[in-house]
C-alpha cells in the first residue's frame, strides 16, 4: 500500500514538474517570439533606409510604411522606437540613418547578400528562390555565424545579383553602371546588376534569360519598350522592368562577341574552342570546370554520349571529361578556325 | 600585429578592385604555361592506333544499344564465375574445417576433461563460427574480388558511373554516387568515406544514406549461397548456377533501383534540390595486369574482410553459446527471443533465428549467415547436432547449408524474403559510425540507419502476404 | 593481344634489378623517429598510391578511377639509413579551389612542410597534369616531377623531353612505372640529392599574369614581406589573400604564416612539421 502510494505520488510529481518545464520554455519560446518580430521590423526599416541612402532617393514615413507593409501608425511607432535607439536622426520630412544605423543596417545587408550567394553557389535551390530565403535568414544568424559562413564560401565580395557584400567591418563600395534605359540605340553594355525587388520584376528578368556578366546590345527604344539583343537573342522589355538591369557601358567594341555556340551544341566528332563560361555557372562548379581545362583557348571534341544521352564525354586537354548539359549550355565555344 | 591586419586590409581593398574574375585569369594563364612548356617537351606520333582502339571500346560500352546489356552481362558474368568456382572449394574447406578438425577437438578437449561450459564458448561457439565463417565465405571472395579488381583496374567503373549518370539525375542526385556504390560493392563503410568526391553537401548525404543499398562483401556470401540453395534448385542442375547467379544479378539491380528511388524521394522531400552539376573525367583504359591484381586482391582485400569476419565471428560465436545455454524457465534465452519474435517474423516472410541472427550480427554483416546456421542447429537441432555431429557434415557445403536449413523449417519464401532482408536492413556498426563520423550528425545517422530497416520491413511484409495469398 | 603482351613484360621484371632496390627498407607504419617527411602530390588518378605502396611497402587501395584515395594516408621507409615519412594525398586537379580534398593536400604542402614533395603525373596527360605542378612549385621550392604511366605513353606513342622538362621546371623529372615497380630507385637518388643539398631546385614560378593581378599582388607582397621577411612563397600567399582564401588570412593574422620559411635558408623543417601537424 505504501508503496503503491509513494509509486503515485512520485509519478505525479514528475508529470507536473515536465509539465511546468516545459510550459515555461513555451512561454520564453513565446515571449522570444514577439520580441524577435520586433526586431525584424527594426532590421527591415533599417534596410529600407540604408537602401534609399545608396540609391539617392528620399524616404518618407509613408514609404516606410509600404515597403514593411505595416500602417502608417505602426511606422511611426517603428521610427520613434529607431530614435529612441539612436539608430536614425530626422531631418525634416524625411529620416537619416546615424553612424550606428548604419553600422546594423549593412550587417544585416552583409548576411543578407551572403546568404543569397551562399545559395547561389552551394546549393542547387532555385535562383527566384534566393531573394526570399535570405530575407528570412538575415534575421536569424548571429554576425559570428555569419562570419563563418563567409569563410566557408571562399570570402566573396559580390551576391549573385551583382550587389557588393559589404564587408564585416561596413565597408561599401560605390556601384558602377547605369540603368539598361540609358542605353543608345546601337550601345553594347555589360549587365553587372539585376535588382532582386520587387520580385515580379525580377522573376521576369531571369526568365528572359539574363544574368551577371551578359553582353548586351540596344537595338531599339521608346516609350513601351526596349528591344535589345542577348547573347543573339532578341528580348524585349517595358522600361519599367528594364531600369532594374544595370549595365556597365562596354565602349570596346572588339570584346564583344556576337554570338556563341555553345559547348553541348557539338555533335559528336565536332571540335571547338572555348570562349568562356558563363556568368551563370558559378562558385564550385565554375572553378571545378576552369580546374578541368575549360579555359579561353582550349580546343574541345564531344566524344561520345552515355547510354541516356545525357552527359556527353568532351576530350579537354587529353582528358575524356563527362559533363552534363545542363553544365556545357553554360559554356561557349567557337570554331576552331574563327 | 598591426601590420597583418594592414595586409589583410590592403588585400580586402585591391580584392573590390580586382573584381570577381581573378580565378578565371589566374587559371587562364597558368594553362597558357602548361600549353607553352608542354609544346616544347612533348611530341606525338600521329600515326596512333591503340587510341582509336579505346575509343572505339568507348563508343561500344556507351552506346545506348549495347550500353546497358554489356553491363547486366558483366554483372551476371561475375556472379556464375564466382557461383560455379566457389562450390567446391567451399565443400573442402567444410569437410576439412567441421568434419575433421571439429571432432578431434572435441575429443581433445573431453580427453584434458575441460568443464563443458569451456568446452561450449571455446568450440562448439568461437571455434564452429570462425570456420563456418571462412568455410561460407572465403571461396566467393577469393573469386568475386579479384575478378570485380579487374574491372575496375580496367577502367570500366567510370564507364558505368557515366551511363547511369541520367538515371541519378532524374533522381536528383550526383553522378559520382554511381562510383561510390560500387565501392559499396566492397565495402559500405569504405564508400561512405569515399562520398567526399561528391562537392555538394546535399547529394553527397544523399549518397551516404542510400549507399546500404549496395551489397557488401559481408553480404555477397549470404546471396550467393542461399541464391545456390533456393534458386538454384528450381532448375534443372546444368542451368542451376545461371539460375543463381540471375537472381543476384536481380539482388543487386533491385539494390540500385532503390537506392535511385530513395534519392528521388529524398530529394523531393526532406533533402530538395535539383541535380548540381557533375563532371567526370573518365580515366583511359588500361589494360590491367592480370596475374598480379589476382595476387594482390586475394592477399589484401579477402584475407583483409576475412580476417575482419573472423574477429567480429569468434566473440558472436560465444555469445551464440551462451543465448543458446543459459536457461530460464526451460527454455534458453535464446529461445525465448525467437518464439517470442516468431509471429513477427513470420508476418514478414522471416523467421524468429532471423531476427536474432540480425541482431547478434550488427557488429559485421558477415556473420549473419554462419549466425543463422548455428542458431538454428543449436536451438532447433536434434540431440546429435547439438552434442557435435549430424547433419552439417555432408560433403558438399551447400547441401549441408540446405540440410540445415531444412531443419529450421526454410521454405522458398523464406530464402527470397532472406535475400531481400539482407539487401534491406541496418547497416552494420562500422558503417554507422563512419556515417556519424563524415556526416556529424546524429539526425542523419539515425536516418541512415533505420530508414532501410523501415523499407525492408515493409517490402518483406508486402511479399510476404502476396506470395501466401497465391501460393 | 597487348594485353598478353603487358603481363608478360611484368612478370618477366619480377628479377630486374628495380624490383629489390638496394638501399630501400619498406618499414609500413612505424613512424618511429622520422627523419625526413616526403609528400606525394598530383592529379586523380595518376599512381601516387600505387607509389606509395612501392616504397612503403603498404596496400593502399588503388584502382583506376579518380577519387581513389580522399584521406592522407602515411608510411615510412628507411633509404641509406635516412627514416623517411611519406604521405600519400588525395589527388586534385588544382590547389586553387575549396573543396574537401584540395584542402587536405593544399594544407599538407604548405603547412606540413614536407622536406620533398612529389609530384606524380600522368604522363599521357602531360599538359593538364603542368596545371597542379605549376601550382605546386608556387608553393614549395623542393620538389621532384615522377613521370608515372611511360609504358601507357609508349602505347599511345607519346615521347617525352625530360631533361628538357626538368630544364624548363628547375626541378628534378624522373621516368617511372610505378605498377611495374621501375624508376623507383632514380625517384628515392633524386630524394636523396635534393635532401642532401647535392641538386638545388629553381622551380618555375609563374611571373608574368595579368597586368591587374601582377600590379596588385605586388602591393601586397610588399606588405607581407615586410612582417615576414623569411617566407619563401609570399607571392603566392598574397595570390591567396586575392581569392579570400580564409585559412591562410587565419594564419596571417595568428601569424602561423610565418614559420613557413625556405630550404635554401635553413634546414630545420622537421620541427615545424611536428608543430604544424599531428
Ligand atoms: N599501366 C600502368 N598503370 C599504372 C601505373 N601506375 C599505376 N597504374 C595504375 O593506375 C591506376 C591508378 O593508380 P592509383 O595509385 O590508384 O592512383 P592515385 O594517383 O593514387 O589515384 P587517386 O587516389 O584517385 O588520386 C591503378 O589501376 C594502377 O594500377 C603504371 O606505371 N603503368
Ligand atoms: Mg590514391
Amino acid at each position: 500500500m505504501n508503496l503503491f502510494l509513494s509509486t503515485l505520488i512520485l509519478f505525479i510529481s514528475t508529470i507536473l514538474l515536465v509539465f511546468f518545464l516545459k510550459k515555461n520554455k513555451i512561454l520564453i519560446q513565446w515571449k522570444n517570439r514577439k520580441n524577435d518580430k520586433r526586431r525584424i521590423k527594426i532590421e527591415d526599416a533599417l534596410k529600407y533606409l540604408y537602401n534609399c541612402e545608396y540609391n539617392k532617393l528620399t524616404c518618407s514615413l509613408n514609404s516606410i510604411a509600404g515597403s514593411l507593409s505595416i500602417t502608417s501608425n505602426e511606422a511611426a511607432n517603428l521610427i520613434k522606437i529607431l530614435e529612441e535607439m539612436g539608430m536614425i536622426a530626422t531631418a525634416g520630412e524625411s529620416f537619416i540613418l546615424t553612424a550606428e544605423g548604419k553600422r546594423y543596417a549593412l550587417r544585416v545587408i552583409r548576411t543578407h547578400r551572403l546568404w543569397e550567394k551562399y545559395l547561389a553557389d552551394e546549393t542547387s535551390i532555385s535562383e527566384t528562390d534566393w531573394h526570399s530565403l535570405a530575407e528570412i535568414k538575415e534575421h536569424k544568424i548571429t554576425s559570428e555565424e555569419a562570419e563563418n559562413l563567409s569563410a566557408q564560401i571562399g570570402n566573396p565580395l559580390f551576391d549573385p545579383h551583382g550587389d557588393p557584400i559589404p564587408t564585416a567591418e561596413g565597408i561599401i563600395p560605390r556601384r558602377k553602371g547605369i540603368p539598361l534605359t540609358q542605353l543608345e540605340k546601337g550601345d553594347f553594355g555589360k549587365i553587372v546588376h539585376l535588382e532582386d525587388e520587387p520580385s515580379a520584376i525580377y522573376q521576369q528578368l531571369v526568365a528572359e534569360g539574363l544574368y551577371i556578366g551578359q553582353q548586351v546590345k540596344l537595338i531599339d527604344k521608346n516609350n513601351e519598350r526596349l528591344h535589345f539583343e542577348a547573347n543573339n537573342e532578341s528580348c524585349f522589355l517595358a522600361p519599367s522592368f528594364a531600369k532594374n538591369v544595370t549595365v556597365e557601358m562596354l565602349p570596346d567594341l572588339s570584346l564583344v562577341k556576337k554570338s556563341f555556340k555553345r559547348l553541348s551544341d557539338l555533335k559528336l566528332g565536332e571540335k571547338g574552342v572555348v570562349v568562356g563560361i558563363s556568368k551563370a555557372c558559378r562558385g564550385k562548379q565554375r572553378r571545378r570546370l576552369l580546374d578541368l581545362g575549360l579555359v579561353p583557348g582550349s580546343v574541345v571534341k564531344a566524344e561520345i554520349k552515355s547510354v541516356g544521352g545525357d552527359p556527353t564525354g568532351f576530350n579537354i586537354r587529353g582528358a575524356l571529361i563527362a559533363i552534363r548539359k545542363k553544365q556545357s549550355d553554360q559554356i561557349f565555344i567557337k570554331n576552331e578556325s574563327e | 600585429m598591426k601590420n597583418r591586419e594592414n595586409i589583410l586590409n590592403k588585400a580586402n581593398e585591391l580584392r573590390w578592385e580586382i573584381g570577381e574574375s581573378l580565378h578565371d585569369n589566374l587559371l587562364e594563364s597558368i594553362y597558357k604555361f602548361a600549353t607553352e612548356i608542354s609544346s616544347r617537351v612533348i611530341a606525338v606520333d600521329v600515326s596512333k592506333k591503340s587510341k582509336s582502339f579505346d575509343s572505339k571500346l568507348d563508343q561500344i560500352l556507351t552506346s545506348s544499344k549495347f550500353g546497358f546489356p554489356i553491363m547486366f552481362l558483366l554483372l551476371a558474368l561475375v556472379f556464375w564465375l564466382t557461383i560455379e568456382g566457389a562450390n567446391i572449394p567451399s565443400s573442402l574447406l567444410s569437410s576439412f574445417l567441421i568434419d575433421s578438425i571439429y571432432p578431434q577437438l572435441k575429443t581433445f578437449s573431453s580427453n584434458i576433461g575441460l568443464p563443458f561450459w569451456v568446452d561450449g564458448i571455446l568450440i562448439d561457439g568461437c571455434y564452429l563460427a570462425m570456420a563456418w565463417v571462412i568455410a561460407v565465405m572465403l571461396p566467393p571472395m577469393a573469386i568475386f574480388f579479384p575478378l570485380f579488381t579487374l574491372l575496375e583496374d580496367f577502367g570500366y567503373l567510370p564507364r558505368v558511373a557515366f551511363n547511369m549518370d541520367f538515371l541519378f539525375k532524374r533522381a536528383g542526385a550526383h553522378g559520382k554516387q554511381a562510383l561510390t556504390m560500387a565501392m559499396g560493392f566492397g565495402c559500405n563503410a569504405a564508400a561512405v568515406i569515399s562520398t567526399r568526391i561528391i562537392d555538394s553537401p546535399r547529394e553527397r548525404l544523399i549518397a551516404i544514406i542510400t549507399n546500404n543499398f549496395s551489397l557488401c562483401n559481408g553480404r555477397w556470401p549470404m546471396q550467393i549461397l542461399i541464391a545456390t540453395i533456393f534458386i538454384g534448385a528450381l532448375a534443372p542442375s546444368h542451368l542451376a548456377g545461371l539460375f543463381s547467379a540471375a537472381a543476384v544479378v536481380g539482388i543487386t539491380l533491385l539494390g540500385i533501383l532503390l537506392a535511385l528511388l530513395v534519392s528521388w524521394s529524398l530529394s523531393k522531400t526532406i533533402l530538395k534540390g535539383e541535380a548540381s552539376a557533375f563532371s567526370l573525367e573518365l580515366p583511359p583504359y588500361r589494360p590491367p595486369r592480370i596475374l598480379k591484381t589476382l595476387y594482390t586482391s586475394l592477399i589484401d582485400r579477402t584475407i583483409f574482410v576475412l580476417w575482419r569476419a573472423v574477429v567480429f565471428a569468434v566473440p558472436a560465436g560465444a555469445m551464440i553459446w551462451l543465448v543458446s545455454n543459459i536457461t530460464f524457465e526451460g527454455l534458453s534465452i535464446a529461445e525465448w527471443f525467437i518464439n517470442w519474435a516468431n509471429p513477427f517474423g513470420l508476418l514478414i516472410g522471416l523467421n524468429g533465428v532471423i531476427l536474432l541472427a540480425y541482431i547478434i550480427a550488427i557488429p559485421a554483416n558477415e556473420i549473419v549467415l554462419p549466425t543463422i546456421l548455428m542458431l538454428t542447429v543449436l536451438v532447433a537441432g536434434t540431440p546429435e547436432i547439438g552434442a557435435g555431429s549430424g547433419v552439417m557434415f555432408e560433403l558438399d557445403s551447400a547441401a549441408a547449408t540446405a540440410n540445415v536449413l531444412s531443419l529450421g523449417e526454410w521454405s522458398l519464401l523464406t530464402g527470397v524474403s532472406i535475400m531481400l532482408f539482407s539487401l534491406m536492413h541496418n547497416p552494420c556498426s562500422t558503417t554507422i559510425y563512419t556515417i556519424y563520423k563524415e556526416t556529424g550528425s546524429v539526425k542523419w545517422t539515425f536516418v541512415a540507419a533505420v530508414l532501410p530497416l523501415l523499407i525492408g520491413f515493409v517490402f518483406c511484409f508486402f511479399l510476404a502476404q502476396i506470395w501466401r495469398l497465391f501460393g | 593481344m597487348n594485353l598478353n603482351r603487358l603481363t608478360h613484360a611484368g612478370n618477366q621484371c619480377e628479377n630486374c634489378p628495380a624490383h629489390n632496390i638496394p638501399n630501400l627498407k619498406k618499414l609500413g607504419i612505424n613512424m618511429d623517429k622520422v627523419d625526413q617527411v616526403i609528400a606525394l602530390a598530383g592529379n586523380p588518378n595518376t599512381g601516387k598510391s600505387t607509389v606509395f605502396n612501392n616504397l612503403t611497402g603498404l596496400k593502399q587501395h588503388t584502382g583506376n578511377w579518380p577519387g581513389k584515395t580522399v584521406t592522407r594516408a602515411e608510411g615510412t621507409f628507411e633509404y641509406n639509413t635516412k627514416r623517411f615519412k611519406i604521405v600519400d594525398l588525395p589527388g586534385t586537379y588544382s590547389l586553387l579551389s575549396t573543396s574537401t580534398d584540395e584542402e587536405i593536400a593544399r594544407d599538407f604542402i604548405l603547412f606540413g612542410q614536407p622536406d620533398v614533395t612529389v609530384i606524380v603525373a600522368d604522363s599521357t596527360r602531360l599538359e593538364r597534369n603542368l596545371n597542379l605542378t605549376l601550382q605546386v612549385l608556387e608553393i614549395t621550392d623542393r620538389a621532384i616531377l615522377c613521370l608515372n604511366l611511360m609504358d601507357e605513353a609508349a602505347r599511345h606513342r607519346i615521347s617525352i623531353d625530360t631533361k628538357q622538362l626538368s630544364k624548363e621546371l628547375g626541378i628534378p623529372v624522373i621516368e617511372a612505372e610505378a605498377r611495374q615497380k621501375k624508376g623507383m630507385n632514380e625517384l628515392l637518388q633524386s630524394i636523396d640529392e635534393i635532401i642532401s643539398g647535392r641538386y638545388k631546385c629553381k622551380p618555375f614560378r609563374m611571373n608574368k599574369l595579368s597586368p591587374q593581378i601582377e600590379h596588385s599582388l605586388k602591393q601586397l607582397e610588399v606588405l607581407i614581406k615586410k612582417e615576414f621577411p623569411n617566407m619563401p612563397n609570399s607571392r603566392w600567399v598574397a595570390l591567396r589573400l586575392l581569392e579570400g582564401d580564409q585559412k591562410i588570412i587565419d594564419s596571417i593574422r595568428s601569424g602561423e604564416i610565418g614559420l613557413i620559411h625556405s630550404y635554401n635558408q635553413n634546414d630545420l623543417s622537421n620541427n615545424i612539421y611536428e608543430k604544424n601537424t599531428v
